[in-house]
């Protein structure tokens, strides 16, 4: 008989206990994948978002992230043009930010507006209709909530509003616009009504236009690996701007949610020591409660070797059995746990906290494998220093 | 009657000055700066300091006037942004936006609905929006309640975890007991003699093992409340164990331990003395 089989059949005569720890392992399996998945996937995820259009650098105003303050970068169309001189760049665009009204009827909504140079644009995907082409002054894009938000399709007109003034109850700016296609933004949150135009016609909207006011400049560049390169010298060349890589703003992104890593780690370790406490107490009472037979099969000349594997196996046969069940059970739980996490609000609706990977689930696995091993020890280590004599004498009485 | 201004809210370059006080023509104006900025820039009520709203600009001097401690508030500390506070009219100045601020704060009269101003406030505005400090009380904690789903969710699994664990343990520790019941049972003690004991053993075990998981819980919140004050430099309770959270613990591990422990006694009462002996 295989040390497999012989595990399989010493965990079959107790039923009941042996269905209660592969339950316990499986729930703290789960949570340990879960765990996981959320100390790795936060910053994993944040960093495809920020490169799904490959765009690899951002340069913001000093001292500021993307869309963190209301402060902006003057003559911002100069800054783009020396970027695009620049030979690592591949592509540079400017983007303006703003809040804007739409009118509907006699009433006016909120909405985002984006300033972008359609030349070199990576905030959204076109979903339907046609793109801004550069010099387009009268074209706008919208979201599926703005356009739900104005009663606006491809092809209709929307007057935009900017700055109202509420002393003299009027509109400072208005321009009506041409709807010709409806997008994706990629980084807005859950229903956010956002419109884009190019830069100039959002800059008129909102008065920033005199200044040629921005609120950040994206880069791509030719090569990838050239990023951290290529942003230390852009942060040379342009010392009042700050100039960020995808990485750099990872990091600093995952500073905020350090307490969301902080917690996976310590409850990833709690799982594991669960785990760990579960199995280990079985084997032990397993192992006492076999001490005749142990005790005989060395004394038929099984050596201590064989008798320890087995009890190892016992071990690892229980974590691969409630690992597997773990597995499965980890998954459907970080798909609740995310749709909790992904309602915080303002964060970009194609963001997610916990993310499978195939390198995510090995780590798991391995690390459950270990536990298992880990955890026979102790009971393998009685089983192999058992007195054979005396035990058999003491069983026998 | 609006009771209070609050400032505009902007983004400011602040740096040490590095030029005459010459090049500025209007009175040095004052700042209060918050403690954990006066700590990182070394600096005390007297300093000069210089503000500006863009890196490339001149700016202006300023005394700090005053160092403040922070409210604790939980949705900045993450954010670790760095606040200091100017008059009004200095900032609107700075900003080159006179007569202009982001939020005004308004204190009603004893007995007017917030609600019904609100209402009234909204029909006729044109250029901003009112909300009471209710509604914005509520927008504001979103992020809150997310985490607090969150913990909850956690918790759920945590506590199905603990279940198992301890309806594993008290299985065991009952199925330890076969020669004892044994023993029992071949000296005449009842069947229902025995079962009573093992239950009470179980709800032992488990109210000695709960009340001493209530102890290094609360080691362990005073423990996460130290390293995360010290962390984000607040004041602010990260984990807060209530009477109301140990005794739900201590009345669910009392609850399964019984179950388990009645359980595995029912099961060990049942089974012949000779086969519990090991020799049936």
């Amino acid at each position: 008989m295989t040390g497999l089989a012989w595990s399989w059949k010493s965990l079959g005569r107790h039923r009941i206990r042996t269905a209660l720890s592969i339950a316990g392992i499986a729930v703290s399996s789960a949570m340990l994948l879960d765990m996981v998945m959320l100390s790795g996937g936060i910053e994993q995820s944040f960093t495809e978002l920020l490169l799904a259009r490959g765009y690899q650098i951002r340069v913001t105003p000093k001292g500021t992230l993307p869309f963190d303050t209301e402060a902006t970068i003057d003559s911002i169309s100069g800054i783009v043009q020396r970027l695009r001189a620049e030979p690592a760049v591949a592509e540079a665009g400017a983007v303006l930010g703003a809040a804007l009204y739409g009118r509907k009827g006699d009433s006016l909504v909120t909405l985002f507006g984006y300033g972008i140079q359609p030349e070199a644009q990576a905030l959204y995907r076109l979903d339907s209709g046609a793109d801004l082409a550069p010099d387009d002054t009268a074209g706008l894009l919208l979201s599926s909530p703005a356009a739900r938000l104005l009663s606006a399709a491809v092809g209709d007109t929307v007057e935009l509003v900017g700055r109202l003034d509420p002393q003299v109850a009027t509109a400072a700016v208005r321009k009506r616009l041409a709807v010709r296609g409806m997008v994706d933004w990629v980084y807005d949150y859950k229903d956010q009504p956002s419109v884009g135009a190019v830069l100039t016609v959002i800059q008129g909207l909102t008065g920033r236009r005199t200044g040629d006011q921005g609120s950040l400049i994206m880069v791509k560049l030719s090569q990838d690996s050239a990023a951290a390169s290529v942003t230390a010298g852009l942060r040379r060349s342009f010392p009042r701007l700050e100039v960020n890589s995808v990485a750099d703003l990872a990091r600093q992104f995952k500073q905020r949610l350090v307490y969301f890593r902080q917690l996976s780690y310590i409850l990833g370790t709690i799982s594991l020591v669960v785990t760990v406490l579960l199995i280990a107490t079985l084997l032990t009472i397993t192992v006492n409660q076999r001490l005749a037979e142990i005790a005989t099969l060395r004394a038929i000349g099984i050596s201590r070797r064989t008798v320890v594997g087995q009890v190892v196996a016992e071990g690892v046969l229980l974590t691969l059995i409630g690992s597997a069940l773990g597995i499965a059970l980890g998954l459907i739980t970080a798909r609740y746990l995310d749709d909790i996490l992904t309602s915080f609000p303002g964060l970009p609706a194609a963001f997610s906290f916990f993310v499978p990977r195939r390198g995510t689930l090995t780590t798991a696995a391995v690390v459950l494998l270990l536990t298992g091993c880990v955890a026979g020890v102790y009971p393998g280590w009685l089983a192999a220093r058992l007195p054979i004599a005396a035990t058999l004498r003491a069983e026998a009485t | 009657m609006i009771r209070l201004v609050r400032p505009a809210v902007a983004c400011l370059v602040l740096s040490l000055p590095s030029v005459s006080l010459s090049a500025q023509t209007t009175p040095t104006a004052s700042v209060a700066i918050e403690r954990q900025l006066a700590t990182e820039l070394g600096l005390s009520v007297g300093d000069t300091i210089r503000l500006a709203t863009a890196a490339d600009s001149l700016g202006w001097l300023f005394t700090v006037g005053a160092v403040y401690e922070p409210s604790a508030d939980p949705a900045e500390i993450a954010k670790r942004e760095r606040h200091l506070r100017l008059h009004l009219a200095d900032l609107a100045w700075l900003l080159r936006t006179p007569d202009r601020v982001d939020r005004l704060s308004i204190g009603l009269h004893p007995g007017i609905s917030a609600d019904s101003a609100v209402s009234v406030l909204n029909r006729t505005a044109y250029g901003y929006r009112v909300y009471s400090a209710e509604a914005i009380a509520s927008e504001s904690s979103q992020t809150f309640l997310v985490v607090s789903r969150f913990h909850r969710a956690i918790a759920v699994i945590t506590i199905v975890a603990s279940a198992v664990f301890l309806l594993c343990i008290m299985l065991l520790k009952v199925e330890e007991r076969r020669l004892d019941a044994a023993v029992m049972r071949f000296v005449g003690v009842r069947r229902r003699t025995i079962f009573l004991a093992l239950l009470l053993e179980a709800l032992l075990v488990a109210g000695l093992g709960s009340m001493f998981g209530a102890g290094l819980a609360y080691l362990a919140g005073a423990a996460t409340n130290a390293y995360y004050r010290r962390f984000f430099d607040t004041g602010l309770t990260f984990s807060l164990i209530t009477p109301e959270i140990v005794t739900f613990s201590l009345v669910l591990s009392l609850v399964l331990g019984a179950l388990a422990g009645g359980v595995a006694a029912w099961r060990l009462v049942q089974t012949r003395p000779v086969v519990l002996w090991g020799r049936g």
